[in-house]
């Protein structure tokens, strides 16, 4: 048996996930924040949160972005080279992505770690999350969609005069951008604040920049009261999920060996419900994981969750983590949490 | 001891008469079986004190009484309680019981019944939790109430699928610790749960430890040894059980690097599962144990059932902590009182996979109608699965020995031909 024997396998088995992703998504977030200021730039076809907005800072830029732009310009125009383009610059976001698979989520995105310190700050506080009842969680799973439909639509409709509509006012170019949280928060950490504004110069820009200042607000108190808040209704996650089936990351799950305890889906932050109750399904990336590895930890079952890269275990669910990650492996009670 | 004039009251006669049971168990154990392990001594000991002299082993603590697994031990141990899991397996109690509960009720029900009517604990419980679970269980509890006994009833969902279920067992759990708490007279606190869940955890984990043992080839420990360490944990101080089992599982690993077999090298290996066998009512595992088998795992709520699940918790604070003790009561339950069971059905064939059984057991007390009604679907997966299975009805009596005997004897032979066969 290996389990005697030290292995590599067993100490990142045993590891403790929380204290693992706390210090990742730091170096993260400082990458892509601040990396712009030594030099770092990763591009422009980033999967994840990096904002344009953030000046020198950026360590890369942000797809959501960029896709908007790409797509204020006349229909004629795509046919040719510049359809060309979009197509590589698409291809550049979906290698991106395919690296990571949604794990730009649960460890990159500067939103998200946002959040996650958000909800270490209620924990400290002794406050309890608030959930959505199961009806509601089904419910709002289709406006991330809805938000990636009219992100990609309005700007053509500024460009191009679409069955026949109006073409849109110019205001409308960013649409995204003018709600997301991330156009203020991120470059607030650089000691940029100028994002929190609202633009009086058109009907459109006054709509636009008023709802993004409402979109932070509910950001913050949103994320302290729920868990990753924001990300239930993020467009950037609705993208991933449309090109995730060949990414090299997996969350793979062995039904046979799952005892529906739930104990996943406790600790899963985005209440994800077939994580605990598909036992049919090996592929457990759904629309909405961030794979944050949080149920894999959180599994007491011998090798029933794991993260799987190019087909090879990276990081299983084992007894014997679960028993050090919920310190019941000494008889004592020097656990204090 | 006793002078000749004495004449013996009923308490004394079931005493007496549970001692007898009791002993007779305890000496198949200790003598029938080779290479016998040292440290199980303990829990011989154990039930010997508790069972053959009748002796309190918690004198000055408050007991709180358990009807079925459901009632959390961690909260109970949290305010201090000790608890005292009240599922019997005396034949005696059992008898007395039946004068009290229609003919043909679950002998568990009726044996648990019968102590209360006979009022004779050795360590009464000063209050008691009873758990909404099956139809006896459920009605048992107003009957228990009848003799004078304070009994509070827990509501348990029959389904666990659903959301509302989910929800009702989190507030039942509350409820029931805002009873207990109120009747300890103790606030139920971040730091008392925290260590009674790490305390319970660590019990577990040494639980856990025992069973990989038995994945081996050559198995180190009997399938009743471990029906008899589990079942102490109803009553046992918690911290002695933990010493105790420490010193086994100490034991067993260097029995295991001795390749030391209990079993013989063709002896198959079997998975029990259905009504539980509680002490003294190890007729089942002592037949198939006596008739070269030996049981390797299990899924009954005796044992597999009680320790499997550990309570898992994302956020360290009492809402948290409340809500994960709740859920694993719940959530990975397979007990058959609840209307889908294919988690049971799936678990069975894990355990046989895992474990490399050779066939499964099913026992149902007679007069357990839901093991009884979830028969048909378990043999029909059995079968899809090619896994031998043998179903018995048994109940407390002593009178169906030799039948029960011929038919294990039967199923073991069958499962050696086809091990032999496969070679
Ligand atoms: S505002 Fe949001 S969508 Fe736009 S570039 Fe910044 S992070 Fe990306
Ligand atoms: S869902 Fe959106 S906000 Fe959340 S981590 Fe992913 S990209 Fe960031
Ligand atoms: S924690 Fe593991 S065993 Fe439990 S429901 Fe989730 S996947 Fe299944
Ligand atoms: S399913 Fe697992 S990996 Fe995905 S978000 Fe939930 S806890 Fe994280
Ligand atoms: S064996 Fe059956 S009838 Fe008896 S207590 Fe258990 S579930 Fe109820």
């Amino acid at each position: 048996m290996t389990k005697n024997k030290f292995s590599l396998r067993r100490s990142v088995n045993n590891m403790n996930l929380v204290r693992f992703r706390f210090w990742f998504q730091i170096v993260a977030f400082v990458l892509i924040v601040y990396g712009g200021y030594i030099g770092l730039d990763l591009g422009n076809k980033l999967p994840t949160f990096a904002c344009v907005f953030n000046g020198e800072g950026t360590g890369g830029k942000c797809y959501v972005g960029e896709l908007q732009h790409d797509l204020k310009h006349p229909l004629e125009g795509f046919v040719g080279f510049a359809g060309y383009a979009f197509l590589i610059s698409l291809g550049m976001f979906m290698v991106w992505f395919w690296a990571l698979n949604k794990g730009w989520c649960g460890f990159v995105c500067p939103l998200g770690t946002m959040q996650d310190w958000l909800t270490m700050v209620r924990e400290k506080s002794k406050i309890r999350y608030s959930e959505y009842s199961w009806a509601n969680r089904g419910k709002i799973k289709s406006i991330k969609y809805i938000l990636l439909i009219l992100l990609l639509l309005l700007p053509v409709m500024i460009a191009n005069s679409v069955f026949g509509l109006p073409k849109l006012p110019n205001g409308l170019s960013m649409p995204f951008c003018d709600i997301c949280p991330g156009r203020m928060m991120i470059p607030a950490f650089t000691g940029h604040f100028n994002q929190f504004y609202i633009d009086f110069s058109s009907k459109t820009d006054l709509v636009m920049t008023t709802l993004g200042m409402i979109i932070v607000g509910l950001f913050l108190v949103g994320s302290f009261v729920k868990k990753r808040f924001f990300c239930y209704f993020c467009p950037m996650a609705a993208l991933q999920y449309v090109f995730s089936k060949p990414a090299l990351l997996k969350l793979y799950k062995d039904g046979a060996k799952c005892t529906r305890c739930g104990d996943c889906y406790r600790a899963c932050d985005m209440d994800i419900l077939e994580i605990a109750d598909d036992v049919t399904s090996k592929n457990l990336v759904t629309e909405d994981c961030t794979l944050c590895l949080k149920c894999v930890a959180a599994c007491p079952e011998e090798g029933c969750l794991e993260a799987n890269f190019m087909g090879a275990t990276i990081f299983e669910s084992t007894k014997e983590g679960f028993i050090l990650r919920m310190a019941m492996d000494q008889r004592g009670e020097k656990h204090a949490h | 001891m006793h002078t000749e004039h004495t004449i013996e009251t009923p308490h004394q006669r079931q005493n007496r008469h549970k001692a007898m049971e009791a002993i007779s168990v305890i000496n198949a154990l200790k003598e029938d079986f080779k290479f016998p392990i040292q440290s199980m001594g303990y829990f011989y000991d154990l039930f010997e004190t508790v069972y053959c002299r009748h002796e309190p082993l918690h004198e000055g603590k408050v007991k709180i009484g358990t009807m079925c697994i459901q009632i959390p031990s961690e909260i109970i141990y949290a305010l201090d309680g000790v608890p005292i899991r009240l599922c019997n397996g005396f034949y005696t109690d059992d008898e007395i019981g039946s004068d009290l509960l229609p003919q043909k009720s679950c002998p568990l029900v009726k044996a648990t019944v019968g102590w209360f009517a006979s009022d004779n604990f050795s360590d009464k419980p000063d209050i008691t939790f009873s758990p909404t679970t099956c139809d006896q269980k459920t009605k048992a509890g107003a009957i228990i109430e009848s003799f004078g006994h304070t009994v509070i009833d827990v509501g348990f969902p029959r389904t666990k699928e659903s959301e509302e279920s989910h929800h009702y067992w989190r507030e039942s759990v509350k409820s029931f610790a805002v009873k207990l708490s109120k009747f300890q007279g103790k606030k139920l606190t971040r730091s008392n749960l925290e260590s009674a869940i790490k305390k319970i955890g660590y019990a577990q984990s040494l639980y856990h430890k025992l069973t990989e043992f038995r994945k081996n080839k050559a198995v180190p420990i009997l399938g009743v040894d471990m029906f008899l360490v589990t079942n102490a944990f109803f009553f046992d101080k918690i911290d002695e059980w933990i010493g105790a089992v420490e010193k086994l599982v100490a034991e067993l690993e260097q029995r295991a690097s001795a390749g030391v077999n209990v079993a013989g090298k063709a002896s198959p290996r079997i998975v029990y599962t259905g009504s539980p066998p509680i002490f003294p009512n190890y007729k089942i595992p002592l037949i198939i144990e006596q008739s070269d088998a030996v049981i390797v795992a299990d899924e009954t709520c005796s044992s597999n059932r009680m320790f499997n699940d550990m309570v898992a918790v994302d956020e360290w604070n009492l809402y948290d902590m409340i809500d994960s003790v709740s859920d694993k009561y719940l959530k990975a339950c397979t007990c058959p009182i609840f209307t889908q069971n294919d988690d049971r059905i799936r678990r069975i064939i894990q355990l046989v996979r895992s474990y490399s059984g050779d066939g499964v057991i099913y026992q149902a007390f007679a007069g357990c109608q839901v093991y009884e009604m979830e028969q048909r679907s378990v043999l029909a997966a059995m079968e899809r699965e090619g896994i031998p299975i043998l179903y018995i009805e048994s109940d407390y009596s002593p009178s169906q020995h030799g039948q029960l005997t011929t038919r294990v004897e039967a199923f073991v032979e069958s499962l050696k031909n086809r091990k032999r066969m496969k070679k």
